[in-house]
This record gives structure tokens, C-alpha cells and sequence, in this order.
């Protein structure tokens, strides 16, 4: 980043003494334009000597995704972003037959259990009423009069979120792959940890009369970032941070302005 | 993994000694976690072969009895409390699977298609003996006025192990059940001749012993609906059929006065295949094969003012809507309420209607935008199966299995958990797929199957 060429130095006027045209030794003020002292490279020093960046929603050590980064002045549209409420969407991928301590495949067994009597229509059952549930919590926990017409008209446009602290609440769910054992989910969800959804996997399991853990847990889109936004570890130079920047500007700036107003 | 026998070899001589059992301190290796697992023994909860249960649940008011849990009444134990109101959904255990039920006002009747001898219970208020005659067990000779848990109605069945009930229908003060092949039975209040039977003067209702039975139709009768103090019967042939109190024209026989015996409707649904009619208040909506909607009586909430400006209409009147093939009706108090055949719901007439606080009258159908009834682009295919009205709330159920309630909030009968009324649909939670519900004036009965 130093090695890029940095501002031109500021420009102003001097009048400085200059010998007279008409010879002989008498000095007379010239006004020329020079570059500012203070504004010299060997005085200035390197540009950036220390970045400040700023972490998004959190991310555990087990899963992986999208992680939203704010470097510089980017930190402050970091806490707009997190005001706005926006939803997550995550694909979880689970395991039936057992059950660990940590809900996931790498903690200590507890249980095993039969599961050849699952089927995925009772599974999508159980989903269709994971997401009922979280669709009343939605509308409780939006601190809006049920009572008002406008409750109504933002419950009829799917508006309704908690724009403030609530607990986590998912707002759609939907299971993208069936092969017994295994199972993936699409979760959409606000406010959670990654550990909330492995026990959500673990609740399916128990709700089927068996048990389930939680092998994967994938962050795919956080507000909106999408995955194609998202830099590889390939990627983690300056010229694609700066490329990648520039495409997020926009997206983001609409979707404040929407959102707050 | 807890590895039984793991011995900690703490000297030499153990180690000779207990060679081939004894395994190194540390943290198990890989190897011998996964012998561990595959040790563990496995625990079956449900076979292939299990089927879903079916439940019932229950919610609303209590002290009537026709929640069907004495506790609630009449606590058992010294330190639980009487519970006016059950706010949300209750499990009632049946001793049978409950095919039908229906909700009166005040009361509630269950009924199971078995061949068994008991397949009718009723539960809550009595006074009319609109629960048949329930023997009180104090005194011999006369029967409770308040009946307090599930019990078995004796129908006078000429063949008991073999006649199935179909269905059954509950009003104010009177109940109706359908069985297949021996006709309607009747019970309760018949002042006004709702019983089918001619009224009798003076008659005393309470502790009564008669169940009339009703056989004579043109066809067999498929389907029975009790409004408020009259009876209406659907045959196989799609005619109508009618008795009970006139003054609003509910029974729409073309005068105001009161029949005591089931008479055919004519009108607009002369020689129309009617394949459902609704009625619980003192309005009635019939729909026919074709999509029709068809209505009579009351009309004083513009519950029919879309073809008439009088508040009673006394013969069926054809209801000009142009909202499509309608699938089901269902009529309340002051509001009704179609599904059509693309799973849209349309409500009209007063009172909550579901469209926010501002809709609070309308002659003309207005239809409930689907979002609310959880159909969004993540689950397209979400639609309203079924329609039922109680006094003043609604009730939608989904193919998902999900049951929406809105409307006025009386004694908690919408069974949300909270006492305000709902102005828009919402979903009540229920650990199971509902099949089916009931709705009465401040209670609700649910039939659901559960999950696994």
C-alpha cells in the first residue's frame, strides 16, 4: 500500500527573495508556487504505518463462510450494517444416529440411535414447524402493536424483523440434499450463533425420535455479501481487496439507505 | 468416548501382569475412539413401522366443562388452582380415535366412527340435555347439569355394533348425529322445533331422556350443521333441508315462523347439486358443485347485502360474487368466510374480519393476501386447505398442517396465549399436523396427528 503512489504534495505560494532582473545586488520578492516542506516524502513518512480493521458477525473456529471485514473509515458502515438487522443464510449439513456432548461430530459420544425409520417428508414436517414457531417469535419480538393497521400491512409484505436485541430467530428453512445418514439444510436466520445452529440439529434429531449432529456449518450470505463477493485465500492481496471493495460500495450503500433511512 | 477398562499402567509389574488389557496413558488415539463408538450400544425410539398418533387438543374456556378436563373446574389436588381460561392448545386424552367434533355453545361433542358401542362424548353445559341424559352418580335419578369430562352418550341404535357416526353438530342448545344408516338423532332444546320433533308446550328440556331420530328424506342425509336454534340437512341428492326458529329466515323456507318438521328449500338452490352448507349463527351459506355461493337469513351485519337491502331473507338467494370457484363456506355470527378452488379466502360482512383494525365492515368479498398464511418464495406451495367459523373468530387450516386463527379474542378461544383480539391472521402453535378444528363461542377443538 506504501509503495503506492501517494498524494501529490500540497501546493502554495511563496514569495521568496530572487535576484532583480536588472542586475546589481538587490533582492526582490518573487511570489512563485512551491511545494510545502511539511508535505515532502522524507518528512511525511510512509503513509499507512497501521490498518485498522474491524470484524463483522462472528464466525466459529469449526465453520466457515462468508466474513465480513471493515478496514479504515469502512468500520463505521460496519455498525450501520449491523443495525440494519439483516438476515443470514447458512448451509448446515448433519449426521442422524448420534448424539455428542457439543452437538457436533467431533465431540465426545453420548447416544446412538436407529434412523432408517426417517424419511424426508417427515423431516420437511419438522421444518415446516421449526419455521412457524420462529415466524411468531419474528412478529413478537418486533415490538410492533399487533392492534395497528401498519402491523398488518408489514405483516402482510413480510417486513416484519426485530430491529433491536432478540434472541435467535430463523426465518426460513429449507433441506437441500436427503441421503441417510446425511442431510443439508438451507438456514436463513438472525441473531444466532453457530452454535445455536448445531443445536438446532440436534433438536431435529430428537424431534424424529432419533439423534442428529451437526458436520458442517457454512456461512453462505450475511446481509449482502454473497459468496462471489467473498475473496479466497488465494485472493488476500491488495488488488483483489481493492476490486472487491469498489463492487461491495454500492450494494452496501443501498441497502443502508433502505433499511435506515 | 468413556473406554471401559482402560487401566492407567502405573507400574512394571501391572504391566506384566495385565499385558493385553493394559493400554498406555493419554488421550485415546483415533483408532480407538472409533472402537469405542462402534462399541456403544444403539437405542431404537421409533421402528419403521410406527405410525403418527392422532390427539386432540383443546382451548378456550373452562368453567362450562366443555374443555373436557375436570381439573380445570374442579382441581383435584390441594394446591392447583380452577383455570377459567386455557390460553393455549391443551391435549385431551380419548380413549378412541375422534373423527368429528363440534363445538355448541358452551358445550362440545366427540364422536369416533368405531363400531364399538360408545361413539359419541359430550362434555360442558347440559341444562337443555343437549348431551343426552347423563346419570348422576350421587343421586340416581337425576341427571348433571354440568357435565365435566368426556362422557359416553347413548344413542338408541338398532344396530350399535355395526351403524357409524359420520358426523355431529352442535348449536345453542340442541346437538345433531349423523350416522350412516339409521338417520340424524336429535337432542336438546326444542322450543322451537330445531329437534325436527313438534314442540311441545311447557316441556321441561333438563334431564331428559328423548332422542329423537330422523329418517325421512329424499336421499341419504350427508352432512348436518346446527345455527343457533335451527338445523339444516344436506342430502346425497344436493337438496336442503330445514327446521328450528324462522324469525330471520335462517330456515328459509319462505316465511318467518318457526318448523318443527324438516322441510325441503327451494329458492335460488331449487334443483342445484349442493355439496356443503354452513350455518352457526342465524346466517346460512350453501355452496354448490359448481362454485356458487348461495345464502339466507340473516342479514342485518350485510352478511348478503350484496343482493338484497333487507336485514332477513327468508329464501336462498343466489350471492353474485365474482371471486371464483368456491370450494368451501363457512358462516359466522356476524362475518362469513369462502375458500376457492385456487386457495384463496375471502371474507365479508362485520366485526374482525382479518385485514387489520381499519376493515370492519364490508358487503363485498375481500380477499386475506396469502403472505399471511406463510406462502412466500421459499415455500411457494403453502395454500389454505379448509375454512371454519366460530361466533366471532375464524379459523384457516393450511395443507401444511397449520392452523391460523383470527377474529375477537373471547376468553381466550383463540388459543394464541394472549387475551387481545387478532386482527390478522396468526398462527396458533400446535405439537402436531392438524387435520381438523372446531370453533364455538370461546372455545376450540383441534383434531391433529403427531409428527413421527
Amino acid at each position: 500500500l506504501n509503495a503506492a503512489p501517494g498524494r501529490a504534495p500540497r501546493q502554495h505560494v511563496r514569495f521568496l527573495p530572487a535576484p532583480a532582473p536588472d542586475g546589481g545586488g538587490a533582492v526582490e520578492l518573487v511570489a512563485a508556487r512551491v511545494p510545502v516542506l511539511a508535505d515532502h516524502p522524507l518528512v511525511r513518512g510512509p503513509r499507512f504505518r497501521k490498518l485498522k480493521i474491524g470484524a463483522g458477525h462472528r464466525l466459529d473456529v469449526k465453520a466457515s463462510g462468508v466474513f465480513v471485514l471493515g478496514i479504515g473509515h469502512g468500520n463505521k458502515l460496519l455498525t450501520d450494517l449491523y443495525n440494519c438487522h439483516l438476515t443470514k443464510v447458512y448451509t448446515v449439513g448433519g449426521l442422524f444416529g448420534k448424539a455428542t456432548d457439543d452437538f457436533s461430530d467431533t465431540g465426545k459420544l453420548i447416544e446412538k440411535t436407529t434412523f432408517d425409520h426417517i424419511t424426508r417428508e417427515k423431516l420437511e414436517r419438522i421444518l415446516a414447524v421449526i419455521q412457524g414457531t420462529n415466524q411468531k417469535a419474528l412478529l413478537m419480538y418486533s415490538n410492533i402493536d399487533m392492534k395497528t393497521q401498519e402491523a398488518y400491512e408489514l405483516a402482510v409484505k413480510g417486513l416484519i424483523r426485530p430491529m433491536g436485541k432478540s434472541p435467535p430467530i430463523i426465518t426460513a428453512v429449507r433441506c437441500l440434499q436427503f441421503a441417510l445418514p446425511e442431510f443439508q439444510l438451507e438456514i436463513h436466520c438472525l441473531h444466532e450463533t453457530q452454535q445455536y445452529l448445531r443445536k438446532i440439529v440436534h433438536e431435529i434429531g430428537l424431534e424424529l425420535k432419533s439423534s442428529a449432529v451437526c458436520t458442517q456449518v457454512r456461512r453462505i450470505r450475511d446481509g449482502v455479501f454473497t459468496l462471489d463477493d467473498a475473496l479466497l485465500r488465494t485472493q488476500w492481496n491488495l488488488q483483489s481487496i481493492q476490486e472487491a471493495i469498489q463492487n461491495c460500495q454500492l450494494k452496501v450503500e443501498t441497502e443502508l439507505e433502505k433499511t435506515l433511512g | 468416548a468413556a473406554m471401559a477398562g482402560v487401566l492407567r499402567a502405573a507400574g512394571v509389574a501391572r504391566r506384566l501382569l495385565c499385558s493385553g488389557l493394559g493400554v498406555a496413558a493419554g488421550p485415546p488415539s483415533t483408532r480407538q475412539l472409533r472402537e469405542a463408538e462402534e462399541a456403544t450400544p444403539v437405542f431404537q425410539y421409533a421402528g419403521k413401522v410406527t405410525r403418527r398418533k392422532d390427539r386432540v387438543f383443546v382451548w378456550g374456556f373452562s368453567y362450562s366443562g366443555a374443555l373436557g378436563v375436570p381439573s380445570f373446574v374442579r382441581p383435584d389436588v390441594g394446591w392447583k388452582k380452577p383455570r377459567r381460561i386455557q390460553p393455549t392448545p391443551y391435549r385431551l386424552e380419548t380413549e378412541e380415535k375422534i373423527s368429528s367434533a363440534a363445538c355448541g355453545y358452551g358445550f362440545t361433542l366427540l364422536a369416533s366412527n368405531t363400531t364399538d358401542i360408545t361413539k359419541v362424548w359430550g362434555m360442558g353445559l347440559n341444562k337443555d340435555s343437549q348431551l343426552g341424559f347423563q346419570r348422576s352418580r350421587r343421586d340416581q335419578t337425576k341427571g348433571y347439569e354440568y357435565v365435566l369430562e368426556p362422557s359416553p352418550i347413548p344413542l338408541p341404535l338398532e344396530k350399535p355394533q355395526q351403524t357409524r357416526v359420520l358426523q355431529v353438530s352442535c348449536g345453542r342448545a340442541h346437538s345433531l348425529v349423523l350416522t350412516d344408516y339409521e338417520g340424524v338423532f336429535t337432542m336438546g332444546n326444542n322450543s322451537y322445533g330445531q329437534c325436527g320433533r313438534k314442540v311441545v308446550e311447557d316441556e321441561i328440556y333438563s334431564e331428559s331422556h328423548l332422542i329423537h331420530q330422523l329418517k325421512e328424506f329424499d336421499s341419504r342425509v350427508v352432512q348436518v350443521v346446527c345455527g343457533q336454534d335451527h338445523s339444516l340437512f344436506r342430502t346425497k341428492k344436493g337438496g336442503v333441508y330445514a327446521c328450528g326458529w324462522g324469525a330471520d329466515g335462517q330456515t328459509g323456507l319462505g316465511h318467518y315462523n318457526i318448523t318443527s318438521v324438516p322441510t325441503k328449500l327451494c329458492g335460488d338452490i331449487a334443483g342445484v347439486n349442493i355439496i356443503q352448507v354452513s350455518s352457526y349463527g342465524d346466517c346460512c351459506l350453501a355452496v354448490s358443485d359448481e362454485g356458487d355461493v348461495f345464502g339466507w337469513g340473516n342479514s342485518e351485519y350485510l352478511q348478503l347485502a350484496s343482493v338484497t337491502e333487507t336485514t332477513q331473507v327468508n329464501v336462498p338467494r343466489h350471492l353474485p360474487f365474482k371471486i371464483g370457484k368456491v370450494k368451501e363456506a363457512a358462516c359466522g355470527g356476524t362475518g362469513n368466510i369462502v375458500l376457492t378452488e385456487e386457495g384463496n379466502v375471502f371474507v365479508w360482512g362485520y366485526g374482525i374480519l382479518g385485514k387489520g383494525p381499519n376493515l370492519i365492515e364490508t358487503a363485498v368479498p375481500e380477499m386475506i393476501p396469502p403472505s399471511l398464511f406463510g406462502g412466500s418464495d421459499f415455500s411457494p406451495d403453502v395454500c389454505v386447505a379448509h375454512v371454519r367459523c366460530g361466533l366471532s373468530q375464524f379459523a384457516a387450516l393450511t395443507n401444511r398442517g397449520e392452523l391460523f386463527v383470527w377474529g375477537k379474542n373471547l376468553r381466550g378461544c383463540l388459543g394464541t396465549g394472549r387475551m387481545e383480539d387478532q386482527y390478522f391472521p396468526w398462527r396458533v402453535t400446535v405439537p402436531g399436523e392438524v387435520v381438523d378444528v372446531a370453533c364455538g363461542v370461546d372455545h376450540m377443538v383441534s383434531m391433529v396427528k403427531s409428527f413421527t
